[in-house]
């Protein structure tokens, strides 16, 4: 993902990027491209050395150490507060959710006939059972309080916008999906109160326009709710939709680790207050860590469009510590 | 945002990078702290509340009136606000997908670069009103009760009575006082007492009139019970 970027480090061409055409063609050290081959080289050869060790040999074959920098080592920025730990909480929810789930399919049998029975079974005599079917329940209800309050994070703080829309989307994908386990684990003990709510949920689905009535065909298994319809929600609420989660969390959190997580928009790097970055640049003050003295022409506002400033740019991304295993320095 | 708003954007969010802190210990040290909580207010919420089981699935009632889990109530709320049936689709269906839909697509139409939830108060102010909205429909949704529930006063010597027919599904087609079927099959209970003597009303429940069930089947001693607590009603 190439991003119209400022330049991080100033477009110097030692720092040019070896793929970009619009590179200087004479480089006077070795190139990004260059460096990041001899990391990796050196590192292949250290734990070559390091020898027999497991960890070395999967480490070698993995590059397990690279991930682990580019994840733990990446820095947060200044003014992350608790809210930053909504996400994160509604992550550790879900794992738990799939935790419990595990249990409770041990002893739940998905058929219209013994399901009701299974779980009494499960609640009445199997040790810790009503404990595990109470955490998966109240886990439900938690995971929506987070996952909506660490939506209104996102929506307050503005972090929705530029360069994160697409971790948005996912998000809002992420909230529906996990409305739907609600919606399908809901019928699972298979009681009256959970029956019923069922079939009125799908009569409301069955009210939607065009796709409705087809929706509410699929799910039900058919024109009448049957036996069916319960193994059906059962494999949409244990396989389906958490398997589908689960990827989009991945996802996500590619995201988040390779664009960063936001700082609080009220929180500013020092500078002069009231200036805007432009006139900083304009009185010479450096806005952007630089290897070389600040040239004024690098600056955007003289001039140079955003794509062309990019180009200069060459490699940057907002984080360099990627997934790749490259660690800003 | 245009393309130097962006620039500007990731040139202070680079800066502010620099002074900020590794993600592990300190940002993973917040996460844990927050991890121990969730989990000591679930395994809390666990022993304290349990997990009941209401009685079983019972395809051949058709008088039960279930209620959604909690986080559902404000969708469940819209569709007791919107009571013409004409308009019922847009309530179950329409709202919430054109709500979705302006979610989804936030960062699409909202692209202006300032951030700060005061300086930009179209944004905050309808995100507000969308909580505070969503919070009264569920708060609605918690405080109706049962849609099978009675709230007419009752004296308690009827309260017997009052718990049957909330209980048989009279209030699928009659309505008592809030409760109940508003202009649905059957005539409004509410004054029922003044209006038809108390045999009259036993009669009814025992035989069904027209495309009324019967309701011989509770029994004679709850049959009485039900006829006293509907001709009290005045």
């Amino acid at each position: 993902m190439k991003l119209p970027l400022p330049t991080r480090k100033k477009a110097s061409p030692v720092d040019g990027n070896g793929d970009d055409p619009a590179a200087p063609v004479e480089q006077a050290g070795p190139s990004k491209a260059e460096k990041r081959a001899a990391m990796k080289t050196a590192a292949i050869h250290h734990s070559a050395e390091g020898g027999a060790t497991a960890a070395g040999w999967v480490d070698q074959r993995v590059n397990a150490s690279g991930i682990y920098t580019a994840l733990l080592t990446r820095k947060v920025p200044k003014g992350t507060n608790w809210f930053y730990t909504l996400g994160s909480a509604t992550m550790f929810i879900f794992a738990m959710q799939a935790i419990t789930g595990v249990f409770l399919s041990m002893y739940y049998t998905p058929s219209a006939t013994q399901a009701y029975a299974s779980i009494a079974h499960l609640t009445n005599d199997v040790f810790m059972g009503e404990f595990v079917r109470g955490l998966h329940k109240w886990g439900a209800s938690l995971m929506i309080i987070l996952i909506f309050l660490h939506m209104a994070r996102t929506f307050f703080f503005g972090a929705y916008k530029y360069p994160r829309e697409l971790n948005w989307v996912i998000g809002v994908v992420l909230i529906i999906l996990t409305m739907v386990m609600g919606l399908t684990g809901y019928l699972l003990p298979f009681d009256q109160r959970s029956f019923w709510a069922t079939i009125v949920a799908n009569n409301i689905t069955a009210s939607g326009p065009v796709v409705g009535p087809y929706l509410a065909d699929f799910l039900r298994a058919g024109p009448d709710f049957s036996a069916t319809t319960l193994s059906r929600f059962y494999a949409l609420h244990m396989l389906a939709v958490p398997g589908l989660i689960g990827a989009l969390i991945g996802a996500h959190l590619f995201l988040v680790v390779k664009l960063g997580t936001t700082a609080p928009p009220w929180v500013r790097a020092a500078r002069p207050k009231g200036a805007r970055p432009t006139e900083m640049v304009a009185a010479g003050v450096p806005v952007a860590v630089s290897d070389g003295p600040d040239a004024p022409d690098a600056a955007p506002a003289n001039g140079a469009g955003p794509e062309g400033a990019a180009e200069e740019a060459g490699e940057s991304t907002p984080d360099d510590a990627g997934p790749d295993g490259e660690v800003s320095a | 945002m245009n393309g130097r708003e962006k620039e500007e954007y990731l040139r202070e969010y680079e800066q502010l990078k620099k002074k900020g802190k590794a993600f592990f210990p300190y940002a993973i040290m917040k996460d844990s702290v927050m991890f121990v909580l969730v989990a000591a207010v679930l395994v809390t919420m666990s022993l304290v509340m349990g997990a009941e089981m209401g009685p079983k699935a019972d395809p051949t009632t058709t008088t039960y009136v279930p209620r959604p889990e909690w986080y559902f109530f404000f969708l469940f709320e819209l569709l007791r606000i919107i009571k013409s049936p004409e308009l019922v689709p847009v309530a179950t269906v329409g709202i919430p997908t054109i709500c979705m839909v302006l979610l989804l697509l936030l960062p699409f139409y909202d692209t202006g670069p300032e951030r700060i939830p005061w300086k930009r108060p179209i944004a905050s102010i309808t995100g507000g009103m969308v909580v505070v909205a969503m919070a009264y429909l569920t708060y609605l949704g918690a405080a109706a009760g049962s849609p099978s529930e009675i709230v007419l006063e009752t004296r308690p010597q009827y309260e017997q009575g009052r718990q049957i027919v909330a209980q048989s599904g009279c209030l699928a087609c009659h309505a008592i006082g809030e409760n109940g079927a508003h202009g649905g099959l059957g005539p409004d209970l509410t004054e029922i007492g003044t209006m038809v003597p108390r045999p009259a009303i036993k009669r009814s429940i025992a035989v069904g009139p027209g495309i009324m069930p019967s309701y011989q089947d509770l029994g004679e001693e709850k049959l009485n019970q039900v006829a006293d607590y509907l001709a009290s009603l005045d």
